[in-house]
């Protein structure tokens, strides 16, 4: 890790600005190539690639795409959080229970009480972590447990629903099929672009680089570490509940099965991971993530269209995660060898 | 990985003095027995709810629950030792009973061997992964449990086709008890694991490089130890265990699914961490675990005795977990 520092480090002076965004940016930029990349072979592969396609492969990376970046900007501080996706289900089934036959206008307001909501549990969650000094993996196992346990008190069975507008306003189209696909890739962007100018551009966003770089250096240089670790955790709710959120609109109902969460949490996982952001934490950036997230959603269909199927997909959507990141272990490697 | 950014511990006046003092000292000094004490506890109180629990055949289920937890918990401890862990233990542990139970026909002997080797060659696989190509051990073992279901549920269909009945002598060994009705075999397999884990861990070679690089690896490697080797016997070892967590659980149920063991996951790691190892690695021990794994199983019959349902048993098992690490953490921190 403390070479990818020094890499880092090294252009930033006597360089001009834009090799320096490369040296900064290079793995975020090189995933979003690869994201082109595979959107152009996915168009080759199908017989008609249209507005259809986009808004699917869009709308449904929405989920994993918040909580990834959730989960981004909370190892980013050097945590991580096995309860994401327990705060998932959570945000979904409450606004399933409440946002049935309701009004617009009160749907909107059960979605920005949610957010709120489970923003302030997450806070919570780093609270008691900073507090007890239990390590963030074993806390955020334990309150997977409990959210999840909540939302199936809340909703024991799937159903519940939302209004149609408000499906509008993730997948650009009340019905949650077809529709505009500009709608899902502005709700996507927006939030990325803001978390990632809050984690580069304000005093918060880079003391939460700071703690996650070295906790120790942070608090000598007079940072609130306990501060910026909450704040780390209560924008990785906020973002968890957009994709509660965001599931509710796409799929129509709740679901509160505990293995939903589960996969999430992992999947935001490794979707991060592949995205450049170590998990030694104080560095990455949540733009790759971003991609990476939609590269993950993606493989599924593009698996399809060649024919290959839904068993062999999961064999070679494992393979190929272990691969890449074995050829980084390699590069890592070598790098070292030749320092 | 490195623990480079280890976070402090938080500095708190420590002002005890007198009784108190002490009873923080003999605590911090002796967690086996305060964990001990909570499993006793627990114990109790889970008897008062249902007082058939308090007797020979209560016990004895505790035990057989505990059993394959306890045994899918070891794996657990040797990797949080080194600073890993094992994502795909689960599906380890499913897809040698799975194999295990396929090979039934062909006798006991096959069948156990057969699954010992899928829980090997996996082991070893996410090894390599690990120390070779320095894959971060949560992604390595997450994509091999994602490999492992893709390809069994392809194999179910096809290679893996005929038996989901495991052999009589896997079902004796899992889910049936001697001396009266009373030990199970499950539990004489655990004290076999146990003996040999906590013997490997404390008296030999292997045991201290496995406690040093989970401290400090740079250093381990700098003393001239080919750590690589090490961690990926430490996979290989954590896989065979799997498998035998996973070839009882499959006797206790007679049938396999793909879904055997997957609800063990989070609970095996949860048995180690209430047992006091560190998930930094280099600290704690199998002792604690196998209390973990007790407190984890009678916790679970509690909850199932009360009848609260679903959704209570899992807010109250996570509000305990962090109960018992939080004061644990408390207790041995300001000693």
């Amino acid at each position: 890790m403390t070479s990818a520092i020094l890499i880092e480090a090294k252009p930033a002076h006597r360089s001009s600005a834009w090799q320096r965004l490369l040296a900064r940016n290079g793995w975020a930029i090189g995933v979003w190539l690869l994201l082109g990349v595979l959107l152009f072979w996915y168009a080759t592969l199908i017989p008609k690639f249209g507005a259809f396609q986009m808004s699917s492969i869009s709308k449904n990376s929405l989920p994993l795409v918040y909580l990834a970046m959730a989960q981004a900007i909370i190892v980013i501080a050097g945590g991580i959080d096995l309860s994401l996706g327990a705060l998932l289900l959570l945000s979904n089934v409450i606004a399933a229970r409440f946002m049935v036959d309701q009004p617009i206008g009160m749907v909107l307001l059960v979605a920005l009480a949610v957010i709120l909501f489970v923003s302030a549990l997450n806070a919570l969650t780093a609270y008691v972590i900073t507090i007890s000094g239990v390590p963030d993996i074993v806390v955020t196992l334990a309150t997977s447990y409990i959210w999840s346990g909540l939302a199936l008190w809340i909703l024991p069975s799937p159903g519940g629903g939302t209004a149609p507008a408000f499906r509008w306003l993730f997948t650009g189209s009340t019905s949650g099929i077809g529709g505009s696909y500009l709608v899902p890739i502005l709700m996507m962007l927006i939030p990325a672009i803001a978390v990632f100018l809050f984690s580069r551009r304000t005093r918060l966003g880079l003391a939460i680089y700071a703690i996650g770089s070295s906790s120790v250096a942070a608090r000598l240089a007079g940072l609130d570490i306990r501060q910026a670790k909450i704040a780390s955790y209560a924008l990785g709710g906020a973002m968890a509940a957009l994709a509660g959120l965001a599931t509710i609109a796409i799929t129509g109902t709740g679901d509160p099965r505990f293995s939903v969460g589960a996969n999430a949490t992992l999947n935001s996982v490794a979707a991060i991971v592949l995205g450049g952001v170590a998990l030694t934490g104080g560095s990455g950036s949540v733009l790759g993530v971003v991609a990476t997230s939609v590269i993950l959603i993606m493989l599924n269909p593009i698996l399809t269209a060649m024919g290959i199927n839904a068993n062999s997909a999961q064999v070679i959507q494992g393979v190929l995660i272990a691969g890449v990141m074995m050829i980084g272990g390699l590069v890592t490697l070598s790098r070292e060898r030749a320092a | 990985m490195s623990q480079s950014t280890l976070p402090a511990p938080t500095e708190k006046p420590k002002r005890t003095s007198g009784l108190a003092a002490r009873i923080q000292h003999f605590v911090a000094e002796s967690p086996t027995l305060v964990l001990s004490g909570v499993l006793i506890i627990l114990f109790l109180i889970t008897g008062t709810i249902q007082p058939n629990y308090l007797s020979v055949s209560g016990v004895r289920n505790m035990l057989l629950q505990a059993a394959p937890l306890g045994i899918l918990a070891g794996a657990q401890t040797i990797l949080l030792l080194t600073g890993g862990i094992d994502l795909s233990i689960t599906m380890i542990a499913t897809a040698s009973a799975y194999v295990a139970a396929n090979q039934s026909p062909n006798g006991a002997a096959v069948a156990i061997l057969a699954g010992l080797v899928v829980g090997l060659i996996v082991g070893i696989a996410n090894g390599v992964g690990v120390a070779v190509f320095r894959v971060n051990p949560l992604i390595m073992t997450l994509a091999m449990s994602a490999i492992l279901l893709g390809l069994f549920t392809g194999w179910t269909q096809t290679i893996l086709q005929g038996s989901t009945q495991v052999a009589d002598f896997i079902r004796l060994l899992g889910g049936g008890s001697f001396f009266g009705n009373r030990i199970p075999y499950s539990v004489v397999v655990w004290i076999g694991v146990a003996v040999i884990l906590i013997w490997l861990l404390r008296r030999t070679g292997w045991g201290r490089l496995i406690y040093a690089i989970g401290d400090n690896e740079v250093a381990v490697r700098l003393a001239g130890v080919r750590v690589w080797q090490v961690r990926i016997s430490a996979y290989a070892a954590a896989g065979v265990l799997g498998s035998i967590g996973g070839i009882l659980l499959g006797g206790r149920t007679g049938m396999v699914d793909l879904q055997l063991a997957s609800a063990f996951l989070l609970p095996s790691i949860a048995a180690v961490v209430i047992g006091g190892t560190s998930t930094f690695g280099g600290m704690g021990g199998y002792s604690g675990t196998i209390l973990g794994a007790l407190i984890l199983s009678v916790l679970n019959s509690m909850l199932t005795f009360l009848n609260v349902g679903q959704a209570i048993q899992q807010v109250v098992y996570g509000v305990i977990v962090l109960g018992l690490a939080w004061g644990y953490a408390g207790l041995t921190r300001r000693g």
